[in-house]
């Protein structure tokens, strides 16, 4: 990056099942908002606005972005609009980083939402393509044999994914915002209905409406205040393609790249002691320990370990996904902005009730498509 | 001002506008124009440090369309990427950001989608607001006639104008090869043709179309290897406007006027008319009056040329013909425009837009000449 | 005029039936007319030579073409799956049913398939699966020519020819 970027300021809706208190532009305008309150900023003050969703399909407005842009205050501002699938919110976020990094803006504002109520998600995800079979219904058809793979390659346990959700929705209980904000003991997850073997009902995220916007400004916006800023030290968005003969879907190499080049130019050699948290996408149980190893926090194999030691859980060596992540909220697009978001508020200091202890460098990443996109930021307290 | 790099148009693949491909899938097109780009470039697929492109769900019929695109493209091994989802000039845009920050030194910019595939006025009727404009069921032609009749009311336009623009359109279509339409007409035959919805004829309506494009950037160090005549984006600038079309005054094109200006003072331009060429995505007759009256052209002037290629009234291609104008640029201003050449063209404006009623517009300046030292 | 509501306009409900009309590409039209005669076409990589199906026009690996058409076998190996309960959209099938990622027996690329005459519970990475076409006469062309994948019941492939594969 060519001069120092940093996130002035975060706001996020409370995510439900569906949030009909509020049109598609009142969610996006609560969120825009209260990003704007926390970053002691106006509509006046912002230089552009960049925007991601998931597929148009959800909601059954092509580009909303077009209709949106007088709730999202962008008249006669620059506007883009990105889509990476599942991993578009955090590659929206680093898009925006761009924008400042560039020079050309100082103040720029970063929105990501889906409000999934509004059309039927089980169908815009899996629509009849054209010259495919019909095969599973739903996204957890598709990722539950890479699961299998994992499980069949690391010999990991049978409860790893059980135990996964029972302590995300323990973290969601600490984050006023979340979906989901009820335990669940082993039992109960174990026992739940198997949709998709391996995944369990309860090991799947819900399907939620919800908005997250933050504000990114240059260094010299950043040190006005009010609060204290989260500082960008690196963020890549990474891709590959499908049909790559061996192509490991377990963990994608387009992951591994991205982190690396994240890590190289933020200075971590060790991110398991050099990281204090991270927020990282995981929509089914398994994928928090496929990440784990994918992103370098452990071995090849190990990542159930770690969860079987409960060394990721709040309070413990590397607190992962202290918002709950995922699993408690999904609102497709936002999904991976609000990772990002939520380590920005970590470092800030301003976490609430989640905060985890002494937080001052922490990781936001998203994956999409068949596990080929991933979007990765390092945020730190220190410029 | 931040210190700008010197980025260039280094290559440009296009495969010829047409109604229909009946016998390749979007990506299929695509594939063929990467290798043309990178090899009009003397470059491996490794030697290019990010990929965006720009693609339509709604157009492609299907969540995560752009995602096959990923296997024509050459994401192996995988590449610093991101899709937007626009036409793909504004994926150039943010490519030429991405460089700006520091972040690449090369980048392929793709665009791809087949329009023959939906049925276009109804699927870009879902882009107006779900309640009030969609539901009463306007379509892409039908706010633009609303556009139109605002627009020749205020300034005293006619049917024969609009036949004007047209023909003259038609007439410089006729020498580009990759046009959908190649046939000069006449004024006079264009203004017999059927009214679509008035004050728009047939005739005066961008014919949809169907293609694949790439289009190579590279920074200053890189460019100079890559192509025997870079041309250099010199400026460039883009804004939204509000899309509720009764808060907008429909006649003037707001967002291009600032887009215009503000990517002549990047570029250290007086006026748009310092340009040797413009080229406008401008989907109706009525359209390009109301973008040259934003950018303060006079089209009664022999300069700047405008759409020399003929613009989107010869071809349409959603999604794509914001990038075909840049990639037209490229051509004029490196020597590879053929008969249809501009004289001594030094520089030039292409015009990308999105949205109905011209709601989202980007003016990028570009020329021979390195913009900064 | 009627009163107005007592209750505000909430929701405004809109159906939306977009039709398509998409091109199969000649590549994937070869295959599936093939399929009509019970042969699963691929195609070869020009630099690496290995094998796409359904065949892809380029290799996402090397960025070559992948211009020569191969027959493959109708048999292969399951390299993982998952085991399903809830209905598909478009398709009448009994619950629980497997989806598998197939791996024909010549292709370095699996294909997604339903396997079906084998319980939920014996099925299993490394199962030797193969097609069951629908019978002659009722074959049109398209993906629905193979009915399913069953087990052939021969022995097994080893762990290290599957694990690494999805």
């Amino acid at each position: 990056m060519k001069r120092p970027v940093a996130v002035v300021g975060v706001g996020q809706t409370h995510h439900s099942a569906r949030r009909a208190d509020v049109s598609i532009a009142g969610l996006v305008r609560e969120a825009v908002d209260r990003a704007l309150l926390d970053a002691g900023l106006t509509h006046e003050d912002i230089d552009a606005v960049v925007i991601g969703k998931a597929p148009d399909q959800l909601e059954g407005v092509m580009q909303p972005e077009q209709f949106l842009a007088g709730a999202l205050g962008a008249h006669m501002k620059p506007l883009l609009r990105v889509h990476t699938a599942g991993s578009v919110g955090a590659s929206t976020a680093i898009t925006a980083v761009t924008h400042v990094a560039s020079g050309l803006y100082e103040r720029v504002l970063t929105i990501a939402f889906e409000k999934q109520s509004e059309g039927n998600a089980m169908w815009a995800l899996s629509p009849s393509l054209p010259f495919t079979p019909p095969l599973v219904a739903g996204a957890g058809g598709f990722f539950a044999p890479y699961c299998r793979a994992y499980i069949a390659k690391s010999d990991a346990p049978a409860h790893i994914g059980p135990m996964t959700v029972v302590n995300a929705r323990e973290n969601a209980m600490r984050n006023e915002y979340a979906h989901l904000r009820e335990t669940v003991t082993l039992e109960e997850v174990t026992e739940s209905i198997m949709l998709w073997e391996p995944i369990r009902y309860l090991e799947t995220c819900p399907s939620s409406d919800g908005a997250v916007a933050m504000i990114i400004a240059s260094e010299e916006q950043a040190k006005k205040g009010p609060r204290r800023p989260a500082w960008v030290k690196s963020g890549y968005s990474y891709a590959e393609a499908m049909w790559v003969p061996g192509r490991d879907q377990v963990s994608p190499r387009a992951g591994r790249d991205c982190v690396k080049h994240v890590y190289d130019t933020a200075g971590i050699t060790d991110p398991w002691n050099q990281i204090d948290t991270a927020e990282i996408y995981v929509p089914f149980s398994w994928f928090e320990a496929m990440w784990l190893e994918n992103l370098g926090f452990c071995a090849e194999g190990d990542g159930w370990k770690v969860i079987d030691r409960g060394d990721q859980r709040f309070g413990r060596h590397l607190p992962i996904n202290p918002s709950g992540g995922v699993l408690c909220t999904n609102p497709i697009g936002a999904s991976g902005m609000l990772r990002l978001g939520e380590v920005a508020l970590q470092v800030m200091g301003r976490a609430g009730e989640h905060q985890v202890d002494g937080c001052k460098t922490a990781l936001g990443h998203a994956y999409g498509g068949g596990a080929q996109y991933f979007a990765i930021w390092i945020v730190s307290s220190e410029l | 001002m931040t210190q700008l790099r010197n980025v260039a148009i280094v290559g440009f693949a296009q495969a010829p506008i047409v109604a229909r491909d009946e016998h390749r899938t979007a990506q299929e097109m695509l594939y063929p124009q990467v290798r043309r780009a990178l090899e009009e470039c003397g470059v491996s697929r490794d030697d290019i440090d990010y990929q965006v492109a720009g693609s339509s769900d709604y157009i492609d019929g299907r969540p995560f369309g752009f995602v096959m695109a990923l296997d024509v493209m050459g994401s192996w091994p995988p590449r610093q990427d991101l899709h937007v989802e626009m036409d793909a000039a504004f994926a150039a845009y943010y490519a030429w950001l991405r460089m700006q920050a520091g972040d690449c030194d090369t980048a392929i910019v793709c665009g791809y989608g087949k329009s023959s595939e939906g049925d276009l006025d109804r699927v870009l009727n879902l882009q107006l607001d779900p309640f009030y404009l969609g539901a009463i069921g306007l379509d892409p032609t039908s706010t633009a006639a609303l556009q139109a009749s605002v627009f020749m009311e205020r300034e005293k336009k006619s049917d024969v104008d609009l036949a004007e623009v047209t023909a003259r359109n038609r007439a410089a279509g006729a020498r580009n090869p990759d046009a959908l339409l190649r046939e000069a007409t006449s004024p006079d035959d264009l203004a017999a043709t059927e009214w679509v919805a008035a004050p728009l004829r047939a005739g005066y309506l961008a014919p949809k179309g169907e293609t694949a494009v790439c289009l190579v950037l590279a920074a200053e160090g890189k460019a100079e290897s890559m192509c025997d005549h870079p041309v250099w984006i010199q400026g460039l600038d883009q804004r939204i406007e509000m899309q509720n079309l009764g808060a907008r005054d429909l006649a003037v094109g707001g967002g291009t006027e600032l887009a215009t200006r503000k990517a002549l003072a990047m570029s250290g331009l007086a006026t748009a008319a310092d340009c040797d060429l413009v080229e406008l995505s401008a989907a109706n007759a009525a359209e390009e009056m109301i973008l040259c009256g934003a950018m303060g052209l006079d089209p009664e002037k022999p300069q700047p040329v405008i759409n020399p290629s003929g613009g989107a009234l010869c071809g349409h291609p959603l999604m794509m013909t914001g990038l075909i104008r840049l990639g037209e640029v490229f051509r004029q201003l490196s020597g590879r425009a053929g008969e249809r050449a501009v004289p001594d063209a030094e520089r030039a404006m292409a015009h990308a837009t999105s949205g109905h009623c011209l709601q989202q517009n980007l003016v990028i300046v570009c020329g021979k000449d390195r913009r900064w030292t | 005029m009627s009163q107005p509501p007592d209750e505000p306009v909430k929701y405004i409900e809109s159906k939306i039936h977009l039709p398509y009309d998409y091109v199969a590409g000649d590549y994937r039209a070869l295959y599936m007319r093939a399929l009509a005669d019970k042969k699963i076409l691929g195609s070869r990589c020009s630099v690496t030579g290995k094998v796409f199906v359904p065949p892809l026009m380029s290799s996402p690996e090397s960025f070559a073409p992948a211009d020569e058409l191969v027959e493959l076998s109708d048999r292969g190996i399951v390299t993982t799956f998952c085991v399903v309960n809830i209905p598909v959209i478009g398709r009448e099938v009994e619950l629980p049913y497997v989806a598998a990622s197939v791996a024909l027996d010549g292709a370095d690329i699996s294909i997604f398939a339903m396997v079906q005459e084998c319980k939920a519970e014996d099925a299993r990475m490394g199962m030797r699966v193969e097609a069951v076409w629908k019978p002659d006469g009722e074959r049109t062309g398209d993906h629905t020519d193979i009915s399913y994948f069953r087990p052939t019941g021969e022995p097994d492939a080893p762990r290290e020819s599957y694990i690494n594969r999805l």
